[in-house]
């Protein structure tokens, strides 16, 4: 072959790669993207069914109705009936805002719009869809409402769920906003600067400190040669950094169910550097740290990047809350559920049903296991300790008359100064029907002070209350 | 109405466009099979005339020649034809120092250079255009 | 045997009834204003692309597929274009009989006329010279001045240029052994080309320096003996680029709004977000013609035009018309490696890399792949300077299909 014909033949090739590479691009584009793509506000398309079909109610557990649309002469008004309490969770849906929430996740749904299958297409044709589907939340009204109250005045987020069902019954973040209101709030709410638009729940950030000891002891647990005695000295020194614990105070002799119940640093910052990172690390994903969590809502992953090439000084501070870790609400509450649950995590659940207008459930979320987060062993294991904080340790605030309540606090230094008071737990210890995690953003207090006795009011009234 | 009309003929569309790319891509390939191996290297050639899917027998495009071709209906020669206006034995083209040949070997209906029915042997040129049966060729001499 | 002769109907015939399919649904949509003329038009249009596609069998010994192809990416862009605006699909109605008139006008102007290789002053100079009346008469629009204007009509030179600039590179390459002789003969034309480029930069025409610069480098690549040369060429292609992101405010609005269109929905990312909600919204099968929005990405008919196909015909037929225009490419260098006359071979690569390369980019841009660049789709986008060139440069690459006068060859 001759030097001309097979420059031509390079040029074709190069150009050939160019349009295959379009093609493998768009249809990338198509399955992976589209989806997306499609749900944003500015889509022009997604209002176009908007004015045609009344968009469908939100209700909750009990059947109350939450949200709800109108006809206004000729489009339709929608409507939220209880103002900031379902900002986020429901969120909003307007033309000039946009959707957020429920309303953007499942949109879809609400309006009725099926999958584009050719029969789909036909049918709708044929019988044009003028309603949407009804949502029926996993959130109990009443508890919702009680979390917020409690809540009211602070910033931060609370999270409670049926450990085994994964249903979640109240999920509050604060500040919030009405969606009701939206329209002359705008510009507050886009100036404020401890964003209420940010559902703390799902995608808020924290350092967790103290709670995500229990990550540490259950991979403490899991480390059989580990020597799980420690004279603590009120402090310790790894690599020439200093590790205090809490008010300097000394705890003596203890071994691994002490130094849970008294949140003792030190054991946990020595026991981490011979436990190593990896340990902790896979532990921690195990329970959805470094996973996302798939959710009606759109949710933050939760960190702690033990891969990286971590001094000893950061294993410590990790095997504490502190330093690089950061963990959403959500994931902490999974967390809880998921000792709970005999150490199986369950897929958190908003959406209970989706109804059809006629009045038929067409859609249910069922329970369903993401993740062995500890066999049942270790789990029965933490679980005690956890008991044992609540009963005679830094938890005594969330203990409840005649109930087995497990738990942990936590106070999680930050950049902010003021740090974060961190509860999660679950009551019955035995066969728990609610975990919790609440914490309060930037309180300056310490979780078993502030964030315990909310989460122990939140526990009793759910046990009281919410019907399974 | 419409919309179910709009709807059923998206698919139709997309059918008619997919056969249309394939039965081209069909062609194209019969034309590349039927070119065989003579490419720009090759400098001394018959190339066929005639639309070669107007002929209802195989033929390709080129054929090269060597020192001797044969051309007829038959098995035995070089180039086989199967058209039934050309003999079982029809044509030679044969070189001799450089230049070639072309010679009717008594053929029943002749073959004409140029449009004239050659006689005897003829020195062929580029360019000139050989027709035996329904078929015409260009002799093409590159050297 | 006879299954042999029909093939070549199959093709054809799928085309007619592709196109009578759609001017039935086109009526069907718009059965409120009926009236005689569009229904003339369009059926005379579809005889017309029948007619010429067999009229062109018989004539040219050459290549078959090509002007078949291009009439099917007409058809489907027409289809698209009348749907979205009756009176805009009626003119191209029109471009479209005028563009094929052009393809026969000009494939036997080219072909009776011999000693096109040797007039590579006129080249350079008519392009010079269109240059400059660009500056002095053109129109600013997008940015770029590159529309002349003269009454209602209105054209860009740049579309004729191109062309200009392929049959340039080509009759020097055909001559190359002359200009090596002279003292920095290999530099004649890269200057001339960077004249070329430095006018379109004058004009703000981004787009098309891209379009230039991509020919001039792959010509280059396959026939220039001077290597180095190439890399010099490379190496002022990516001043140049660097040179109009930091010198051209569209451009650089350009590339931020590939980067993350999202951010400037409101405004400068509008364009190409809306083109991105109509892919998506479309799927696998589209909408179905009539049944979605295309009418909201602004300039849909001309640059955007393959994102409303996608939308209401389904990504499936854009697959579709990229592949078409892959076998048009195939099928323009298989042309060039068969025709034994250089000129010609030098000119069929150049207008299988022009129509390569326009089609790559703005599919590419409207697909957020690359940045976008505001050129047409060639036969599928509507306009008119871009519809006659493209049809010209179609009528070239017929003629190069076609085994050439050999006295000519033996010239050489």
């Amino acid at each position: 072959m001759n030097k001309e014909l097979k420059r031509i033949i390079i040029v074709l090739v190069g150009i050939c790669i160019l349009f295959v590479s379009l093609i493998v691009y768009l249809s990338y584009f198509q399955v992976f993207k589209a989806e997306i793509v499609k749900k944003n506000s500015y889509n022009k398309r997604l209002w176009i069914n908007e004015e045609k079909i009344l968009r469908g109610s939100i209700i909750d557990r009990n059947g109350k109705i939450l949200a709800y649309s109108e006809k206004n002469g000729e489009t339709y008004k929608r409507f939220y009936n209880y103002g900031n309490l379902y900002s986020h969770i429901i969120g909003y849906s307007y033309r000039e805002y946009g959707k957020v929430g429920l309303e953007l996740e499942y949109n879809n749904t609400l309006l009725n719009i099926s999958e584009s299958t050719p029969l789909n297409e036909l049918k709708n044709i044929v019988i044009p869809n003028t309603e949407g589907n009804t949502l029926k939340l996993t959130i109990d009204h009443h508890l919702q409402e009680y979390s917020r109250e409690l809540l009211k005045g602070r910033k931060g987020s609370i999270v409670a769920m049926n450990p085994k069902t994964g249903e979640v019954y109240s999920m509050v973040s604060l500040p919030d906003f009405n969606p009701s209101s939206l329209k002359e709030d705008w510009n507050n709410i886009m100036e404020d600067g401890d964003s209420p638009f940010l559902n703390r729940a799902t995608s808020g950030l924290y350092t967790p400190g103290s709670v995500f000891k229990v990550i540490s002891t259950i991979a403490a647990l899991e480390t059989p040669e580990l020597n799980k005695q420690y004279e603590c000295k009120g402090s310790t020194k790894i690599d020439g950094y200093t590790l205090e614990d809490y008010g300097g105070k000394a705890h003596g002799k203890v071994d691994l169910e002490e130094a849970l119940v008294k949140s003792c640093n030190s054991y946990f910052a020595e026991k981490s550097i011979i436990i190593g990172k990896d340990k902790i690390g896979e532990v921690a994903d195990r329970f959805m740290i470094n996973k996302s969590i798939s959710f009606d809502l759109p949710t933050k992953k939760s960190s702690f990047p033990y891969k990286e090439n971590l001094g000893k000084t950061d294993i410590a501070s990790a095997s504490i809350g502190q330093g690089k870790v950061l963990v959403t609400p959500l994931n902490m509450v999974l967390i809880a559920s998921g000792i709970g649950n005999k150490g199986q995590v369950v897929k958190p659940i908003l959406v209970k049903e989706t109804i059809s207008p006629e009045g038929t459930v067409i859609k249910a979320n069922s329970t369903q296991v993401i993740s062995d987060g500890a066999d049942v062993f270790t789990a029965n294991e933490i679980k005690n300790m956890m008991v044992e904080v609540v009963k005679r340790g830094t938890g005594t605030n969330a203990s409840i008359k005649g109930v087995r309540v497990a738990g942990k606090t936590g106070t999680a230094e930050n950049s902010s100064g003021k740090s974060h008071a961190w509860f999660i737990g679950f009551a019955p210890a035995d066969d728990p029907k609610i975990a919790i995690a609440v914490v309060l953003e930037e309180d300056g207090t310490t979780g078993g002070k502030t964030a315990a006795p909310i989460a122990r009011k939140i526990m009793i009234e759910a046990l009281n209350t919410v019907k399974e | 109405m419409y919309n179910i009309f709009s709807l059923i003929f998206k698919y139709i569309f997309i059918v008619i466009i997919y056969l249309f790319i394939l039965s081209i891509i069909r062609l194209i390939y019969l034309d590349i099979k039927g070119i065989g191996t003579v490419s720009l290297d090759n400098s001394i050639y018959l190339k066929l005339i005639n639309r070669k899917d107007s002929l209802p027998f195989k033929i390709k495009e080129y054929y090269s020649l060597e020192d001797f071709v044969s051309l007829g209906r038959g098995n035995e020669n070089k180039i086989i034809i199967k058209d039934p206006y050309i003999s079982k034995n029809h044509l030679k083209i044969v070189e001799d120092e450089g230049n070639y040949y072309l010679e009717d070997l008594n053929s029943a209906n002749g073959t004409y250079l140029n449009g004239d029915k050659i006689m005897d042997v003829v020195e062929l040129k580029n360019g000139d255009r050989i027709r035996v049966g329904q078929v015409e060729f260009l002799y093409v001499n590159r050297e | 045997m006879l299954n042999r002769n029909v093939n070549y109907k199959v093709p054809r015939n799928l085309l007619v009834l592709f196109e009578l399919m759609a001017l039935l649904l086109l009526f069907i949509y718009d059965k409120d204003n009926l009236d005689k003329t569009t229904f003339i038009s369009g059926i005379s249009l579809i005889f017309t692309i029948y007619i010429s596609n067999f009229i062109l069998l018989r004539i040219s010994t050459g290549d078959n597929y090509i002007f078949l192809i291009v009439t099917m990416l007409i058809s489907i862009g027409i289809i698209m274009i009348y749907r979205i605006d009756k009176t805009i699909g009626m003119k191209q109605v029109i471009w479209v009989g005028m563009g094929i008139i052009v393809f026969f006008i000009t494939y036997f102007i080219i072909k009776k006329i011999k000693g096109w290789k040797d007039w590579i002053l006129v080249y350079g100079i008519v392009s010079i010279v269109l240059f400059i009346l660009t500056l002095l008469l053109g129109t600013r629009t997008k940015g770029s001045i590159n529309w002349i204007s003269i009454g209602r009509f209105s054209f860009q030179p740049t579309e004729i240029i191109k062309l200009l600039m392929i049959f340039l590179i080509g009759s020097y390459y055909t001559n190359y052994e002359k200009y090596k002789e002279k003292k920095y003969g290999s530099y004649y034309l890269m200057g001339i080309i960077y004249v070329f480029i430095g006018f379109l930069f004058i004009q703000k025409d981004l787009g098309t320096v891209l379009i230039f610069y991509t020919i001039f480098i792959t010509l280059q690549f396959i026939y220039e003996e001077d290597r180095k040369l190439i890399l010099y060429n490379l190496l002022f292609f990516i001043v140049s680029g660097l040179a109009g992101f930091f010198m051209f405010d569209h451009v650089r609005i350009r590339f931020e709004t590939w980067i993350n269109p999202w951010a400037y929905i409101d405004n400068k990312g509008y364009q190409i977000t809306q083109s991105l909600f109509a892919i998506a919204e479309g799927g696998f099968f589209g909408t179905g013609i009539g049944l979605g929005h295309p009418d909201f990405i602004p300039e849909v008919h001309t640059d955007f035009i393959f994102s409303a196909i996608c939308e209401e015909m389904g990504i499936f037929t854009g697959i579709g018309i990229i592949m078409l225009f892959l076998i048009l490419v195939y099928r323009g260098f298989k042309i060039a490696i068969s025709q034994q006359d250089k000129f010609f071979r030098i000119v069929a690569l150049g207008i299988s890399i022009l129509f390569g390369i326009q089609a790559f980019i703005i599919f590419g841009g409207v697909l957020k792949m690359i940045p976008l660049t505001g050129i047409t789709i060639p036969f599928v986008s509507y306009g008119g300077s871009s519809m006659l060139s493209s049809f010209i440069a179609l009528g070239i690459l017929q003629v190069a299909s076609e085994e050439l006068d050999l006295e000519e060859v033996q010239n050489e």
